[in-house]
C-alpha cells in the first residue's frame, strides 16, 4: 500500500490550524465576557453607595442623590408583570401539554410562542402603546388584568388557609361545608378585586406603569408557556395513568400529580423569565416611560432602572454616567445571580434523579 | 359508556384554554393594531414608495424607510459575518477540541454572554468600545483595507466610534451565544458510530468535523443562524447607543446611521403629529413582519433538523 506522506502531512497541518482557530474563537468569547464583566464592575463600583438605594435623584447637573425611584419602580413593574405573565403562561402551557396534547392547536400555539419569544421587544412596546397609552380616557385593561390576577392569587391563598383550618384543625369535612367554603373564597376574591380596582386603577392619562407591566408580561408569557409545556411533557405518562386508575379527575391529576412532579422545572422557568424581563428596556420606553420622582401610583409614568440607564448614559453629565454604570452593575449582578441559581437548581434536580 | 366530565375539569379546561387562546390572539392582534395605527402612513406613502424613500423629514411631513431599512440590513449582515465564524469555532471547540473538564465552565460562560441584558452591551459599547474603535481599530483599518481602491470607499470618513461598524461589532458579540449553543447541540447529536467509521478510514479530527459532523448538523446550524438573524434585526438597546440616529444612507461604515429599532427608540415619544407617529408605527409593522417571517423560517429549519435527528 502506498501512502502519500506529503498529503497526510498536509491534512494534519490543515487540521491543526483549524482546531487552533476554534480554540481561539472560544478564547475570544471568554475574552468578551471577561472584558464586559470587568468593565461594568470597574465603573459600577465607583458609583455604588448607600444613597444610590435610599435617595431620589438630585436635579440634573447637581451631583448627589440616588435612584430610589428607579429601583422601586422597577420592582413594581416587574412584580405586576410576573403577576400577569406567570399565571397566563402556566395555564396556557398546561392546556397545550395536557388537555390538548398532540393536537394541531397545541402545535400551533407552541410554534407561535417560540416565535414570540424572539419577536423584537421594541415592537411589543409600540403595540402596548397603541392599546394602553394612546387611548387617553379609556379604561386601563392592563391594570384590570393585573388586579384580577392579584386578587385571584390572594383569594386562592385565603381559600387554602380557611380550608386547612376547617378541615385539618377543626376536623370538619362535609360536602355542604366545602361548598360554602368555596363560595366564601370566591366572594372574598371578588371583594378584594373590587376594592383594589377602585383604589389602584384609573382611566388612562398617558404613559403609565400598568402599560409597562403589561408589555413585560407580553414578553414573559411565551417563555413561561414553553418551559411549562416542556416540563409537563417530561413527567412520565404512567404517573398520570396510575392516578387515573384510582379514579382521579384530570384536574386533580394535574393539580396534585403533574404540577408536583414538574414544580422545580416550572419554578426555574419562571425565575429565568423574571431575569429576562428585568433587563428589558425597549418595551418600557413608550409604556411606563420615566419619572424623576418616586411614585407608587401605577397610573402615572413609573421610573425603571433600565430606562434610567438609557437616559443617564445618553445625558451630558459625568455624574449621570457614573450612576448609569452603578445601576448597570446592580442589574447585571442581579441577573447573573438569578441565572446561576436557576442553573444550580436544574443541575441539582436532574443530576440526583 | 359515556363518562360525565367533572365540574372542576370543565372549569379548569375553559380557563386554561382561554389562556392559550389568548397567546394566539396576542400575535394576531399585534399585527392588526400595528396595521390599524399605521394605516394613515400606508395610505399617504404607499408601500414601495415608503420603502425606497430616503427622506425622513418631520417638519415637511415626508417620511421614508429607506435609511433605517438600509441601516438594519447592514448591521445585521455585518454582525452575522463577524459572529458566524466565531460561533462555529466555539461550537467545534466545545464538542470536539476542549478537554472534558473545560467543557462545562466554558459552555456556562458563553451562555452568560447571552444572559447579559442588551442595555449593558449598549453602555459598554458607548463608553468603552467606541473610544477604542475610534482611536485604534478604525484608523488601522483605514490604513490597511482603506487603501484598496473599491473596498476603500467602505472605510472613508473621520473615525468617530459611533457608527455602523461599532454597532455591528457589539451586535455580533450579542448573537454569538445564540448560534454557538444551537450549533453545539446539533453537533453533539452526530452519532458516534459515524464519527468512528470515519476515524477508522484514517480521517483526521478536522476531516471528521468538516465532512461528517458539520454536514450532519447542517440544518440545526442553519436554524441557529437564521434565529440569530431574527434577533439581530430586532435588537434595540445594544445599537441605540452606538449608532447615532442619522437618517442618511452612507456607503462608509464609519458614519452614524439609523436602524428601524433605533429610530423607534429615539423618536417615538417625540412624534408630535399624527402622520409622524403613524409612520413610526409603519416602521414597527415592517420590523414585526420581517422578523416574524425570518423567525418562522428559523423554526422551520430547527423542526426539520429535529425530525431528521430523531429518525
Amino acid at each position: 500500500m502506498i501512502i502519500n506522506e506529503a498529503y497526510v502531512r498536509k491534512r494534519k497541518i490543515k487540521g491543526f490550524i483549524a482546531l487552533t482557530l476554534s480554540a481561539l474563537a472560544a478564547f475570544l468569547g471568554l475574552f468578551w465576557l471577561g472584558f464586559i464583566l470587568f468593565d461594568v464592575l470597574r465603573h459600577g463600583i465607583q458609583g455604588l453607595s448607600l444613597e444610590l438605594f435610599t435617595e431620589d435623584p438630585a436635579p440634573p447637573g447637581i451631583p448627589g442623590g440616588g435612584l430610589k425611584n428607579a429601583f422601586i419602580g422597577q420592582l413594581e413593574i416587574v412584580f405586576f408583570a410576573t403577576i400577569i405573565g406567570v399565571p397566563i403562561g402556566i395555564l396556557a402551557g398546561t392546556f397545550i401539554a395536557e388537555y390538548a396534547r398532540g393536537t394541531k392547536f397545541a402545535k400551533t400555539v407552541s410554534i407561535l410562542s417560540d416565535i414570540m419569544v424572539s419577536v423584537p421587544s421594541i415592537v411589543v412596546g409600540t403595540f402596548i402603546y397603541a392599546i394602553l397609552v394612546k387611548p387617553i380616557g379609556n379604561i386601563n385593561i392592563g391594570g384590570i388584568i393585573a388586579i384580577g390576577f392579584l386578587s385571584a392569587i390572594i383569594a386562592i391563598i385565603f381559600g387554602g388557609i380557611i380550608n386547612f383550618i376547617v378541615n385539618k384543625v377543626l376536623k370538619l369535612n362535609t360536602k355542604l361545608l366545602n361548598l360554602t367554603l368555596s363560595l366564601i373564597t370566591v366572594l372574598f376574591g371578588l371583594f378584594v378585586f373590587l376594592t383594589l380596582l377602585t383604589k389602584l386603577v384609573d382611566k388612562i392619562q398617558g404613559f403609565n406603569g400598568w402599560a409597562g407591566a403589561t408589555a413585560l408580561a407580553f414578553i414573559m408569557i411565551p417563555v413561561v408557556l414553553r418551559t411549562t409545556e416542556d416540563m409537563l411533557s417530561l413527567v412520565p405518562w404512567t404517573l398520570r395513568e396510575a392516578a387515573f386508575a384510582l379514579g382521579a379527575s384530570y384536574f386533580k391529576v394535574i393539580k396534585d400529580i403533574v404540577y408536583r412532579a414538574a414544580a422545580t422545572g416550572i419554578l426555574t422557568g419562571v425565575i429565568l423569565s423574571i431575569s429576562r424581563v428585568s433587563g428589558e428596556t425597549a418595551p418600557l420606553l413608550f409604556t411606563s416611560f420615566n419619572n424623576s420622582y418616586f411614585t407608587l401610583n401605577m397610573n402615572e409614568p413609573v421610573a425603571s432602572l433600565t430606562v434610567t440607564i438609557f437616559n443617564y448614559a445618553m445625558g451630558p453629565y459625568e455624574d449621570w454616567h457614573i450612576k448609569a454604570w452603578a445601576a448597570s452593575f446592580v442589574i447585571m449582578v442581579f441577573i447573573l445571580f438569578i441565572t446561576i441559581i436557576a442553573r444550580a437548581i436544574i443541575h441539582w434536580k436532574y443530576k440526583n434523579n | 359508556m359515556k363518562r360525565k366530565l367533572p365540574l372542576s375539569d370543565i372549569i379548569f379546561g375553559i380557563v386554561s384554554f382561554s389562556a392559550s387562546f389568548l397567546v394566539l390572539t396576542l400575535i394576531f392582534s399585534t399585527i392588526l393594531i400595528l396595521y390599524n395605527e399605521s394605516s394613515l402612513a400606508i395610505h399617504r406613502f404607499g408601500i414601495l414608495n415608503f420603502i425606497f424613500t430616503e427622506n425622513w423629514d418631520p417638519v415637511n411631513e415626508i417620511f421614508g424607510a429607506a435609511a433605517p431599512l438600509y441601516g438594519t440590513f447592514i448591521t445585521t449582515v455585518l454582525s452575522l459575518l463577524f459572529a458566524i465564524p466565531v460561533a462555529l469555532g466555539i461550537a467545534i471547540f466545545l464538542t470536539e477540541v476542549s478537554p472534558h473538564f473545560l467543557k462545562s465552565p466554558i459552555g456556562v460562560a458563553i451562555e452568560m454572554l447571552a444572559a447579559i441584558p442588551s442595555i449593558i452591551y449598549g453602555m459598554w459599547g458607548l463608553f468603552t468600545l467606541a473610544p477604542i474603535m475610534a482611536e485604534y481599530v478604525e484608523p488601522a483599518l483605514q490604513k490597511t483595507l482603506g487603501q484598496i481602491p473599491l473596498i476603500g470607499k467602505l472605510f472613508e470618513g473621520e473615525p468617530q466610534g459611533i457608527d455602523l461598524f461599532t454597532a455591528s461589532v457589539v451586535l455580533s458579540i450579542m448573537i454569538v451565544p445564540f448560534i454557538a449553543s444551537i450549533a453545539r447541540d446539533s453537533l453533539n447529536l452526530t452519532p458516534n458510530i459515524m464519527k468512528e467509521s470515519a476515524y477508522a478510514l484514517g480521517a483526521t479530527k478536522w476531516d471528521v468535523i468538516k465532512d461528517i459532523m458539520i454536514p450532519y448538523a447542517k440544518l440545526g446550524i442553519y436554524g441557529g443562524i437564521v434565529l440569530a438573524l431574527g434577533r439581530a434585526l430586532g435588537e434595540t438597546m445594544a445599537v441605540a447607543f452606538v449608532l447615532g440616529n442619522n437618517h442618511q444612507i452612507t456607503l462608509s461604515l464609519f458614519e452614524a446611521a439609523a436602524t428601524i429599532t433605533v429610530t423607534l427608540a429615539n423618536e417615538f415619544t417625540e412624534a408630535d403629529t399624527d402622520i409622524y407617529l403613524s409612520s413610526l408605527f409603519y416602521l414597527a409593522l415592517i420590523l414585526f413582519v420581517l422578523s416574524f417571517v425570518i423567525l418562522a423560517i428559523a423554526k422551520f429549519f430547527l423542526l426539520k433538523a429535529e425530525r431528521g435527528y430523531s429518525r
